[in-house]
């Protein structure tokens, strides 16, 4: 919004209704180039912006936002100072953004964003800035994570100029650089909503999940989720003074209990991953369909861990690329087919490890395994009957080579008893297979009443 | 304990400004600072000092313009000592006029501060001959070396102390991050997946001053300098001759080494390097076919770390990055391999996984193998699916990778008998990594035989899937771990009742699969 009465009245009316979200939107800078050159241009001293002297450009704000009616909505000398402050670094920034298209110098961009959050910062910190104004993080932390990424995506990985001086050396962390000033400056604002000891309803505690998450996000981009579990673990050390989670919007829930729930996962606590993860998929709009198909990449995984069960087609028909991900493997799976899903697994190795789903999936080798050796029970058939009447049990003696030949079948290669044995003791460890092996015999003796439990034999 | 760099102000060493004037401009015979003096000039935290008679003459450089004359008050007392006379050259002349002139003045910086700093280039300059090899014309003024280095400073509060050569005993707390993570004013403080990782090395030099000035701050400066002093005597034989500098000019690039000895003795830095005590690769290279004949011939680990690690330190402050470098950190990571010592061989992988980023040539192969089965120890689930995501098809194929990469499919899959035929079969010496992990993977096998079989199994055939030495170091690991009423004589054979293991080994399974915590990991 141009610096003139427009804006000036839009903030008396957000300052009136009290209402963030209005305020917010006076610093996006989420506009096309032309409106934010406008914006840079037009403010209103004397000799016009090319000429501007930057106590000149506080004092024009500080007159705009004086004049704004929410001077008689009780704002104080004090916070019109800190805003000067917020607004005058938005106006730098509109400069630096309505050329970046063709300089492309988000690093300044970046940089200038970053004086604009920090004067934010400033602002709640020491020019009472009040906590119905928290969106105005929101928009000026969103941004800024943006920035860095464009920043870091045109910062030449092999400028080394700054690693040449340094002792300890990693290539990789060039490609971060400002994106990891991001995550700091982010958790300057995430200890700023914490700390707040102003009662809750006008806490900035209520920011408190919007920063996490985009945290969150910061954190999985710099592959250091390690800090997302401390970011978790003080949430939960202050949980007692905060508002009710199911309070914050269900938006921010959803987001929040999804990287809760993958980082569960990646520690390979399924089962509070799935706790988590299903919360954030019931909680989901019906529509978001890109974060339901991220919800689903690894509740997906973690239901065939922990209830050895697999998505139904009519489950994966909306998502094509969870189709093409996982239907090969599950077609595997289901069929006990060993080889075939050793080699699917292979197949979409890149894909799984990119996603951070490659050492779960491949336990679902097991369930697979559990198939085949369930065939092969069936196979067997049934025990003679003794006795008219009687109800036909089956053949529960099973013999180790007859399971050592089906595991052999689908590969090139024979698998020897041993092995087969082992892969057996596993099942039986695990719960899969009830039964027990006899060694001297060389047989599987398994259990008269459900030897493949869950599976209906 | 955590920032290494001295917090005081940046007078580093230079007496308060009232004391040397006085003497002014006449420089044959400068008194040296009264110790009585110190600290009553700043009210910054104040830094202690090495004798004053370590220090050079303590000239100051002459035409300062007036008015800082006129602030002078105190004449020389005690313990003045004569100095030797200096000559100063026009170019640091005009470099003092030039720092002074009032358009290049910083109102950040105070004048003491200033003149502190000029005083402590021109003696450095003056120490070390170098008044006249240096362009003064392109020298930083005092207020913008003061400036830099505040920023420096500030750098290194961020990125907390942390010692490259991690076993040394160094006030290093911070090596593993995560506790301090609980503190949320930290968190903005530190990004701590960079720590350790970002620092310079002017960062990580310890003063060993910090310690004492903390004491000393609260107490008699005078008696405890003069104790420290007498201390300092003795451990010197009564005479100190070093003058260590406290703060060199950032960014002065690397140390060209000009030392010839072949050995040496690893010492954590507390100062930066001087050239006399680094080697160059010229002579490391010689130093390295020594010492890989003394481990030979010796095989004594403690000397060979010590050496390597001084090799190491030696490389590092030359920022020697080539492909003597990777060998240096590879013989060494072997050697520690070989005796166990995982902290050392961690930071050499972590180095060696840096360098062949970089390109260099070396056995990336075999180190990266290495740090698959290492990861596998530690349990590190997310460096693992990192690791795998690094690696390309054609890694994938190579015999060492793949030997890893087999072991750790075998484990995940809960396939013990493979894994044993895996451990028989370990290029490189990877066997030493798997050594660690063995002991716990047998007792999970044992837990998985003891639910399976039933009524026993053989003891032979224990020895065997677990690939134990014999049946006797079977027993014995059975013994160990709480099985010994399950063994059996039956029909001339031993025999492990598995039947009746019931829990048996499943604590000392749950215990050995406790968290593997490893200095200096990852």
């Amino acid at each position: 919004m141009e610096f003139g009465p427009a804006l000036y009245h839009e903030f008396g009316e957000a300052w009136k209704t009290q209402d963030g979200y209005r305020l917010a939107k006076t610093i996006s800078p989420d506009l096309p180039p032309g409106q934010l050159s406008s914006i840079f241009q037009s403010i209103n001293i004397a000799g016009g912006w090319k000429s501007a002297r930057d106590d000149d450009v506080k004092a024009a704000i500080k007159r705009g936002l004086s004049s704004s009616s929410a001077r008689s909505d009780g704002i104080g000398q004090k916070e019109i100072k800190g805003w000067v402050e917020v607004y005058f670094a938005y106006w730098q920034a509109t400069g630096i953004l309505a050329e970046v298209q063709q300089t492309s110098s988000w690093t300044n961009a970046y940089e200038q964003w970053k004086v604009l959050i920090n004067a934010l910062i400033q602002g709640y910190n020491g020019h009472e800035f009040e906590a119905w104004t928290i969106p105005c993080l929101y928009v000026a932390g969103k941004h800024l994570r943006l920035f860095a990424m464009k920043a870091d995506e045109n910062t030449s990985v092999n400028d080394n100029s700054a690693a040449a001086f340094q002792d300890d050396f990693d290539p990789e962390l060039q490609k971060h650089q400002k994106l990891e000033d991001c995550a700091r400056v982010l958790n300057r604002v995430f200890s700023l909503c914490l700390s707040d000891r102003a009662p809750l309803e006008e806490s900035r505690k209520w920011g408190l999940y919007y920063i996490i998450n985009l945290l969150f996000k910061t954190y999985f981009k710099l592959n250091a989720t390690g800090l997302s579990k401390n970011v978790l673990r003080i949430l939960t050390a202050g949980r007692g003074d905060m508002p009710d989670f199911h309070t914050f919007p269900k938006s921010q829930q959803v987001t929040f209990k999804y990287h809760e729930g993958v980082l569960c996962f990646l520690e390979e606590n399924y089962a509070e991953a799935e706790k988590h993860l299903t919360e954030a998929w019931n909680t989901c709009h019906k529509d978001a369909m890109r974060n339901k198909e991220l919800i689903l990449t690894y509740l997906i995984p973690c239901h065939l861990i922990t209830t050895h069960t697999l998505p139904t087609e009519k489950l994966l028909e909306p998502y094509p690329r969870l189709q093409k991900l996982f239907l090969p493997l599950c077609q595997c799976i289901k069929k006990g087919e060993l080889h075939k899903f050793d080699l699917a697994l292979q197949e979409a190795e890149d894909e799984f490890v990119k996603r951070r789903i490659y050492l779960t999936l491949e336990r679902g080798r097991d369930i697979a395994l559990r198939n085949l050796l369930r065939k092969v029970f069936i196979a067997g058939g049934f025990e003679p009957v003794a006795k008219e009447g009687d109800k036909p049990v089956r053949r529960t003696r099973v013999p180790v080579a007859e399971f050592a030949a089906a595991i052999s079948l689908g590969s090139e290669e024979k698998v020897d008893n041993d092995e087969v044995e082992c892969l057996l003791a596993n099942m039986i460890y695990k719960g899969l297979v009830k039964g027990y092996i006899s060694r001297e015999r060389s047989i599987v003796v398994l259990s008269k009443s459900g030897a493949f439990p869950g599976t209906g034999v | 304990m955590m920032p290494t760099w001295p917090t005081a102000s940046p007078p580093q060493g230079v007496p308060a400004p009232n004391g040397y004037t006085a003497t002014y401009p006449a420089p044959a015979f400068t008194p040296v600072q009264v110790r009585q003096t110190f600290g009553q000039s700043y009210s910054a935290p104040q830094p202690s000092y090495p004798p004053a008679h370590t220090y050079g003459p303590a000239q100051p450089p002459p035409h300062v313009p007036t008015n800082y004359q006129s602030s002078a008050a105190s004449p020389p007392t005690a313990d003045e000592q004569p100095r030797k006379k200096v000559e100063w050259p026009d170019s640091v002349r005009s470099y003092v006029e030039r720092s002074f002139l009032p358009a290049n003045m910083d109102p950040t910086v105070s004048r003491e501060e200033m003149e502190a700093k000029l005083k402590e280039t021109i003696m450095r300059a003056s120490d070390d001959n170098l008044l006249y090899s240096i362009v003064w014309n392109n020298m930083p003024l005092p207020q913008q070396m003061i400036k830099t280095e505040r920023q420096e400073r500030a750098k290194a509060m961020a990125y907390s102390a942390q010692s490259p050569y991690g076993n040394a005993p160094v006030p290093i707390s911070k090596k593993r991050k995560s506790a301090d993570l609980e503190d949320v004013a930290n968190l903005s403080i530190t990004p701590p997946w960079r720590a350790g990782q970002g620092a310079r090395l002017e960062d990580r030099v310890t003063f060993s001053k910090d310690k004492r000035q903390a004491t000393e701050d609260s107490a008699d400066n005078t008696s405890k300098l003069n104790k420290y002093e007498k201390r300092q005597k003795r451990f010197n034989g009564g005479y100190v001759s070093t003058y260590r500098s406290p703060s060199p000019p950032p960014g002065d690039g690397p140390v060209v080494g000009t030392c010839e000895k072949l050995e040496k003795n690893y010492l954590r830095l507390t100062a930066p390097p001087k050239p006399e005590n680094v080697r160059p690769p010229r002579v490391l290279k010689n130093t390295l076919e020594l010492l890989k004949k003394k481990w030979k011939k010796d095989q004594n680990y403690a000397y060979i770390c010590d050496q390597f690690k001084s090799m190491r330190q030696d490389l590092t402050v030359q920022r020697v990055r080539d492909d003597f470098t990777v060998e240096v950190y590879e013989i060494h990571a072997r050697i520690a391999l070989e005796k166990g010592d995982l902290g050392e061989y961690n930071q050499c992988q972590t180095q060696l996984k840096a360098l062949y980023k970089l390109g260099l040539k070396g056995k990336a192969n075999e180190f990266k193998a290495y740090r698959i089965l290492y990861f596998i120890h530690t349990a590190n689930r997310t460096d693992l699916n990192s690791v795998l995501a690094d690696l390309t098809p054609a890694e994938k194929r190579d015999k060492a990778i793949k030997h890893a990469l087999d072991v750790r499919s075998s484990l995940a899959l809960g396939n013990y008998h493979r894994f044993f035929q895996l451990y028989n079969e370990t290029p490189n010496m990877g066997a030493y990594l798997m050594d660690m992990f063995v002991g716990r993977e047998r007792l999970a096998a044992l837990c998985n035989i003891c639910k399976a079989y039933k009524p026993d199994v053989p003891l032979r055939f224990v020895t065997e899937e677990l690939y134990f030495e014999s049946d006797l170091e079977a027993a014995q690991f059975i013994s160990d771990n709480g099985g010994q009423d399950l063994l059996h004589e039956k029909d001339g054979t031993i025999v492990i009742l598995t039947g009746k293991a019931g829990q048996t080994f499943e604590s000392h399974k749950t215990k050995a699969f406790a968290r593997v915590d490893i200095k200096g990991q990852i």
